[in-house]
């Protein structure tokens, strides 16, 4: 854990403290700085912005509420990750077999700011999560995007260490099989080339 | 499936501490080992390129634009509201959980393995015959699938949404639901052949000639 981590997770438990004696400033920080990062995870699990603005507010109001009961065995953010897991897998239960509403997606393509480098890049990502099971989804974000450890990544899913390698494992086979390679020919073929 | 450690146990090693030498929390040794290994192992190399293109990609600004502000006033809102908010709030949306309670209870409970395999086991030849027997007229289009014991329900539901599928009945005794396509933009046959190539199905078939 580096020190950048350590500062954070002080000031993530100064907040909690102040949360749990019902201190909505200290809310309202939380939220703000976590906002980004919960939304970005759970676009992993679901491509509906209703949903996910759902979800971010059920995790928030049970962070709101069991403030006081951090017990510290973890980082906050592991901790607040962990409830937004289960809220988002809650609520997509709830929301399992209704399609998708079109305007609920976001837009294919954003206009500017987006070079075509970039975006060549995310179509060849989503061409390859779009593959994945939701799990599986989950445990690449968590490790390639957010730079959790396999432990973490266990606690935020409550599920042993075991299960977590086996579904990166998976998720990494099935990404390899899917996506084309950067060179566009696979390493077998360049060999019988050569 | 193919496995990518057909080469060696070396190949095995540089494969699982390519994540963590890309988050950079891996050893130094660690590090300087998979360097070393990459410089004479093409395909390691090609893998580890891949993979620092799926960590690039995913640290790409999200593209799901939602409104901070918005989103913490209903929030403050819903902690202002008096407490009998909550329940209704749970269960507005009962599609799935009202006709699809059963099956909810039932696919969870095979997941943790509360049922045991005789459920399933029981289904392999025979159920065929049971598997065609409906109770109701289906629509055209209909497919029907049985999900593997191991599938959790979060696996089905994603796989669902994401095929854009809904289900429309069951489970049957042999645990068979038949699902449709939520809407135009799928065809049975896409949906068949995607459902055919995905981990946890284990049979889909057309539904055909029940009016
Ligand atoms: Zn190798």
């Amino acid at each position: 854990m580096n020190e950048a981590t350590i500062d954070a997770d002080a000031t993530d438990r100064m907040l909690l403290q102040r949360m749990s004696t019902g201190d909505r400033v200290a809310l309202a920080t939380m939220y703000h700085s976590y906002h980004g990062r919960l939304c970005r995870f759970l676009s992993r699990l679901t491509r509906r912005t209703d949903v996910i603005e759902e979800v971010v507010n059920d995790c928030f109001w049970i962070v709101w509420q069991k403030a006081g009961e951090f017990r510290g065995d973890s980082r906050v953010s592991t901790w607040i990750m962990g409830i937004a897991y289960r809220c988002g897998l809650k609520t997509l239960r709830q929301h399992g077999d209704e399609p998708v509403e079109d305007d609920a997606i976001p837009e294919d393509r954003i206009p500017s700011s987006d070079p075509d480098e970039d975006r060549e890049l995310r179509d060849w990502l989503s061409k390859g999560l779009d593959r994945l099971s939701a799990d599986q989804r989950v445990v690449v974000e968590l490790v390639y995007g957010v730079g959790h450890s396999l432990d973490d990544v266990a606690t935020i899913m409550q599920c042993p260490v075991g299960t977590v390698k086996a579904r990166l494992f998976h998720a990494r086979v099935k990404l390899r099989n899917v996506l084309p390679s950067l060179a566009g020919e696979s390493p077998v073929l360049k060999e019988s080339v050569s | 499936m193919s496995y990518p450690m057909d080469t060696g146990q070396d190949c095995l090693r540089a494969w699982e501490a390519m994540p963590w030498v890309l988050q950079e929390s891996a050893t130094q040794e660690q590090s300087q080992w998979l360097d070393r290994h990459l410089v004479h192992c093409a395909s390691c190399r090609a893998e580890f390129e891949q993979q620092n293109r799926l960590r690039l990609a995913l640290s790409l600004p999200t593209e799901i634009h939602i409104d901070a502000n918005a989103g913490l006033k209903r929030l403050m809102d819903r902690i202002d509201a008096p407490v009998r908010e909550e329940t209704p709030h749970r269960l507005r949306s009962g599609s799935w959980l009202t006709r699809g309670l059963v099956a909810a209870v039932m696919v969870q409970a095979i997941a943790i393995g509360a049922l045991s395999m005789k459920f399933w086991s029981a289904g392999e030849a025979p159920a065929y015959r049971t598997l065609s027997e409906e109770s109701a007229p289906v629509a055209a289009g209909s497919i029907r699938v049985v999900p593997d014991a191991s599938m959790t329900l979060t696996d089905w539901n994603a796989l669902l949404h994401s095929l854009r599928l809904q289900v429309v009945g069951g489970p049957n005794d042999m645990g068979a639901y038949t699902v449709a396509p939520a809407n135009s933009t799928v065809t049975t046959q896409q949906a068949l052949k995607q459902l055919r190539a995905a981990r946890g199905i284990r049979l889909a078939e057309p539904i055909v000639g029940t009016p």
